[in-house]
């Protein structure tokens, strides 16, 4: 099992480490990891995610990542690149910054979009910025 | 004391997924509490990427936002309502015009609430149903016959052609010198209506509406007329001279179309959107939309204009007596009553639950309130029949007439509210006109 804490936010080649942990490591994790699968629906979510958001995971899982569960991520700057990416089968690795409404509050984090072509799970990772 | 967790999750997961935008800000627009909803609308508008402030994540698309509310002193009430945002203009064909609603409201000293919806699509599509349909209507599809018209300044028609006999049945001497509201049913059209459309064909390149007309025989038929300004100035008279007088007025081509076969495809799109369920008449929206457009008329050319508000009187009572099968029955006889009564050009609509509001052009404080006079007693006289058992009942309204010291049309409604106010505490079944100011 890879270290968890070897895993740092910005580590390079995520997308191909995230899909190989277990739940234990992924909770394990300091940032919010939200893994959805080609349909949209959310088929992962980590301890630090839900501790975030105030949400326990079987609230969260199952539901259509955009619409119900993290509607502030529905526009061009985020659900649309996960869009792009599928439409043209490429690989998406992007950070950008945003601010998620967590608990309602505007909290400025850190956004990291993985998309791998053909892959089972996209992955939205959260990190609070300082 | 603490709510137990569970409660907690589910009121936060309310809000995450709320289909409305919400946000608390202080009385300086800082964002104390914002919904996902909000921040999905927000953060493209937001020039340096961070949610802190509302009225600076606004600021490009309203910047009067932090003056309105600095100018909003009462410590609580609305500071704007269902406000028309427009993000982005659209390219036509391509995109759409992007339009955000806002309504915020002050519900303490240091405390805003802020509503936020993505109305684009309704715009687009009422955009759309009112363009592309006219359009396509008068000048793509189903064309059975039309007429071409000159015009002169003053909407009569300057000289004969054989399409007008075609399409009308006319003779030359009907028609040439007479206005050409002569191809309008009378009560479609006012001589000030008649005039609004040349000014409107010059301020926007043309001007356009869809109803009935008429031939010479009397009978009707569904037609768009399309209005244009002709570029040169003056029309030669038969000799080939122009009058100085003339070269300066200009002149309008009048293109009338038979689209009759359109018409049932069209009304049945237009109904969906500006009709209400329930009476078939005009829709609140419908009526605003329809209302301001003559209020502008209005402001651009004063004239005669009213508005009647009819109330069923002891309608809650109908309801809670007979059920409301019989209370939807009342509301469609009234509803009936009305649109038989007034004119075609008269606004006919169902603003509220049983209150109804009809905007007359070109009518007086006096005709009016002897139009809603006549509607009172039609209704006093009938009783609706709703299996085998005959319902009475009775209407108040309150009559109000547009002066200059009326802001707009929400003042002018206020008037007439009031006087629907004093109708019913006068007793009910009463007809009161808003005092003159």
């Amino acid at each position: 099992m890879t270290d968890a804490s070897e895993l740092a936010f910005n580590t390079l080649g995520l997308g191909k480490t995230l899909p190989t942990l277990d739940n234990v490591a992924l909770d394990a994790l300091d940032y919010g990891v939200i893994g959805f699968d080609a349909q949209g629906l959310v088929r992962l979510y980590n301890a630090t995610e839900s501790q975030m958001a105030g949400l326990t995971p079987d609230r969260v899982l199952g539901q259509p990542l955009f619409t119900v569960v993290a509607p502030c991520m529905n526009n061009f700057l985020v659900a649309q690149r996960f869009e792009d990416a599928a439409t043209d089968a490429v690989a998406l690795d992007a950070t950008i910054d945003y601010v998620l409404t967590l608990r309602m509050k505007p909290i400025k984090v850190k956004l990291r979009l993985i998309a791998e072509p053909g892959a089972p799970l996209r992955f939205v990772l959260v990190n609070r910025r300082p | 004391m603490s709510q137990p967790a569970d409660e907690t999750e589910a009121l936060l997961q309310f809000l995450y997924i709320a289909p409305v935008g919400l946000a608390q800000t202080t009385i300086d627009g800082e964002i104390v509490m914002i919904n996902p909803l909000s921040a999905q609308l927000l953060l493209p508008l937001s020039s340096d990427g961070a949610l802190e402030n509302l009225f600076a994540a606004l600021e490009g698309i309203a910047p009067d936002l932090r003056n309105r509310t600095e100018s909003f002193t009462a410590p609580y009430g609305t500071i704007c309502e269902d406000l028309k945002l427009q993000i982005s203009a659209g390219v036509p064909g391509r995109s759409e015009a992007r339009i955000l609603s806002l309504t915020l409201l002050k519900t303490g000293p240091d405390r805003l609430m802020a509503m936020l919806r993505d109305i684009t699509r309704e715009v687009a599509r009422e955009l759309l149903l009112r363009d592309s349909e006219a359009w396509l209507n008068a000048i793509l599809t189903g064309i059975t016959d039309y007429a071409v018209v000159r015009v002169d300044a003053q909407g009569r028609i300057h000289d004969w052609n054989k399409s007008i006999g075609r399409l009308t049945g006319f003779q030359p001497e009907d028609v040439v010198g007479k206005p050409y509201s002569c191809f309008y049913p009378s009560d479609s059209t006012t001589p000030e209506r008649d005039l609004d459309r040349l000014r409107e064909a010059d301020a926007s390149g043309w001007s356009m509406d869809e109803g009935w007309r008429l031939r010479a025989d009397g009978t009707r038929f569904w037609g768009s007329a399309i209005i244009a300004p002709l570029l040169d100035h003056g029309v030669p008279h038969a000799d080939g001279t122009v009058s100085d007088a003339e070269q300066d007025e200009p002149t309008y081509c009048l293109v009338i179309r038979d689209i009759s076969d359109k018409r049932e495809a069209g009304e049945r799109i237009r109904e969906a959107a500006s009709c209400d369920h329930l009476t078939g008449i005009a829709n609140r929206r419908a009526f605003f939309e329809a209302a301001e457009f003559e209020l502008e008329r209005w402001q651009r050319a004063p004239r005669p204009l009213s508005i009647i508000i009819f109330d069923a009187d002891h309608f809650k009572r109908i309801n809670d007596t007979h059920g409301h099968p019989v209370g939807d029955a009342v509301l469609r006889h009234l509803a009936t009553v009305l649109s038989t009564t007034f004119r075609q050009i008269d606004i006919v609509a169902r603003v509220g639950g049983e209150e109804f509001a009809i905007l007359l052009p070109s009518t007086d404080l006096t005709d009016a309130i002897a139009v809603a006079e006549r509607v009172r007693r039609k209704i006093a006289a009938a009783s609706v029949d709703v299996d085998g058992k005959q319902i009475p009942y009775t209407v108040s309204g309150g009559v109000a007439t547009m002066d200059a010291s009326l802001a707009g049309l929400d003042a002018l409604m206020k008037r007439a509210d009031t006087a629907l106010y004093a109708a019913k505490a006068a007793g009910r079944n009463r007809i009161e006109p808003a005092p003159a100011t």
